[in-house]
């Protein structure tokens, strides 16, 4: 399905950055409280991949095997590079962005219902191909986000994340319950029936929920110190003086 | 005195009322915006505002000028010259003595004066050498960058009342890049505090995105400035404080600082006279702390909501994105302009604020899910 996708919307690039691999890393290494951006410029030219060749097959063979438009993306992406690099021949185009939005009657399935996750496809594309080549158009945009119904987003991005985190939950749950039932404690009914039962599932549940890879953890803390940088800065002149308003 | 300050220029509705300012020192009345995210997405923001409603667009030396002058009409010595360093005996030893540069007689030769005072209110910007004086501690700054072109009339009328604000990774990692018009040009201009450095490469692409609306048109003058991004750690010492810039009083998220600088500089005079009564008595650090205080208990809110905004919004594109979104919603716009017309931070109707914090949550996530896809997506 997703090579249709790739045959009608066309993301044409004359000319293909090579990805330094500095740029790579700074990308990967930024975190939300990091103060360096680097704007990465073209450093060495790799020779390049197949994907940019254009294949490794040729002539007949090669019908109908070409790279999808998001992987062709992926190869001449790292942002700043790629745009410095492409700003003035990229050219992202999809005959069914008409007026500023998606014409939602060019996505219809065979039963006649709005093919939405074909939309979201189409949507992925032409946001990354203007995050990496910020075009001109003379059109504004007017596509909503909204419109697409709330259950597609759930069915295609909630699930399968949800699908992983009970996983690991339960995971984690059965290997507890069984060494807690081994170590003489109480078995699965009691353990829920005995508050301290009750209280490690909950903190099970919740540390599922909020931590889902180890680097959520220094998230976590980087957003707590976040919430109250600002609040420290005005209060410094206050440092060791009271307020007039606290006195009262 | 005759410097031309290098500004956005847009005053807050409040502010023509509160300083009673003439409609001649406005030169336009923006009651349009148009913000636009990395994907281009547009959105017209302003369709809430009533007539009597605009944000002002001025040029800093007819309104500094204007302000100058009324003050001296209302009995204030002016001095044409420029601050070099204070001495302060202590408090109860004697007055202050200001040591500067006059320029009265010649504006290219100063002429080493000095002055003798009861108290300073330093109020001369984010640069402020009053505050180096006093030890008032540095803070973070973000750079804004900005270009005055002029553009052919045709173009110009499209921005007879329209201010365009573009959010975006090659704009600005953490501001926004900003068109607004002027009395016969535009002002196109972009900021930074986490990458100063790269300040040129946005503007090029500031220029690049509204290169069709700006086409044709000549750089007349190119200007960079400081904008502080918090309060300084030292507001106060013994007989000085600071205002306005000087002091910090930056929002974050849009970088307004004309009106909360009039304002501070209002209140920090406020306090003087009052517990100076009117000129009588000494004035010490504790009075100065009054001001210090009521500007905090009064202004504190918009700063947090603003500074959260800021922390929401601007942190990646997907966040602009969905930025850009809930901008289109009715109830947001007129939260939005009520609180910076007004400066009062109206907590509206309790079911639309639920409303709009899941809308908002909503727009974030789906955002996100649509970058997450783009990223994992590689169907060969």
């Amino acid at each position: 399905m997703s090579m249709s996708i790739a045959s009608t919307a066309t993301f044409a690039v004359n000319k293909v950055a090579a990805t330094s691999k500095v740029a790579r890393s700074a990308k990967a290494a930024k975190s939300r409280s990091s103060v360096v951006t680097r704007v990465a410029a073209e450093t060495k030219t790799r020779a390049p991949g197949p994907l940019e060749r254009g294949g490794t097959l040729e002539g007949e063979k090669a019908a109908g095997k070409d790279a999808g438009a998001a992987a062709r993306a992926a190869a001449a992406s790292s942002a700043a590079a790629t745009r410095a690099a492409n700003a003035d021949n990229a050219v992202w185009s999809d005959p069914r962005w008409v007026n500023g939005t998606w014409d939602l009657s060019q996505f219809k399935l065979a039963d006649g219902e709005t093919d939405w996750n074909a939309v979201i496809d189409a949507e992925v594309v032409h946001r990354k191909a203007l995050e990496d080549c910020p075009a001109v158009y003379d059109e504004d945009g007017l596509f909503d986000t909204s419109i697409v119904p709330w259950w597609v987003w759930v069915k295609r991005f909630h699930l399968p994340e949800a699908e992983k985190i009970n996983g690991r939950a339960a995971m984690v749950g059965y290997a507890f319950a069984y060494l807690i039932d081994a170590a003489g404690g109480a078995g699965l009914v009691d353990l829920h029936q005995s508050f301290l039962g009750k209280t490690a599932i909950f903190v099970t549940v919740a540390f599922c929920l909020f931590v889902r890879r180890l680097d959520d953890l220094d998230t976590l803390g980087v957003l707590a110190d976040e919430a109250t940088f600002y609040d420290k800065q005005w209060n410094a002149t206050w440092e060791g003086k009271e307020r007039p308003s606290d006195n009262k | 005195m005759d410097n031309c300050k290098p500004c956005g220029g847009a005053i807050p509705l409040c502010m023509v009322g509160e300083f009673d300012l003439p409609e001649e020192i406005i030169d336009r009345k923006v009651t349009k915006m148009k913000m636009i995210s990395p994907s281009n997405r547009a959105v017209d923001v302003g369709q809430t505002l009533n007539d009597k409603e605009y944000i002002g667009m001025c040029r800093r030396e007819v309104m500094d000028d204007f302000l100058r002058k009324r003050a001296k009409s209302l009995g204030t010595n002016l001095v044409n010259g420029l601050f070099m360093k204070l001495e302060d005996p202590g408090q109860g030893n004697g007055a202050i003595t200001i040591h500067y540069n006059d320029y009265e007689a010649d504006s290219k030769v100063g002429e080493p004066k000095t002055m003798e005072v009861d108290c300073i209110i330093g109020a001369d910007g984010a640069n402020s050498r009053v505050a180096k004086n006093i030890d008032a501690g540095e803070y973070d700054y973000a750079i804004a960058f900005q270009e005055r072109i002029k553009i052919p009339d045709e173009k110009m009328e499209y921005y007879k009342d329209l201010a365009e604000m573009y959010v975006g990774d090659d704009v600005s990692p953490d501001f926004y890049g900003w068109v607004f018009p002027k009395y016969d040009h535009v002002a196109v201009g972009t900021g930074t505090v986490v990458n100063k450095t790269a300040i040129k490469t946005y503007q090029a692409a500031m220029r690049k995105r509204a290169e069709e609306k700006c086409a044709g048109g000549k750089i007349i003058r190119v200007e960079a400035h400081p904008i502080p991004e918090h309060p300084r750690p030292r507001r106060v010492q013994g007989r000085v404080t600071l205002v306005g810039d000087a002091a910090g009083y930056v929002t974050k998220c849009s970088g307004e600082g004309i009106y909360f600088a009039a304002k501070s500089g209002r209140m920090a005079a406020e306090a003087v006279v009052e517990r100076s009564e009117n000129g009588t008595k000494e004035v010490d650090e504790s009075d100065l702390r009054l001001y210090l205080d009521k500007w905090d208990r009064k202004y504190w809110a918009t700063y947090k909501v603003l500074d959260i905004l800021q922390k929401v919004f601007y942190r990646s594109n997907p966040a602009r994105e969905a930025f850009v979104e809930m901008c289109a919603d009715e109830y947001v716009q007129k939260m939005t302009f009520d609180s910076y017309l007004y400066k009062t931070v109206v907590p509206g109707n309790p079911l639309d604020d639920m409303k709009l914090l899941g809308n908002t949550v909503a727009s974030i996530v789906r955002a996100n899910a649509l970058r997450a896809a783009g990223k994992s997506q590689v169907n060969v």
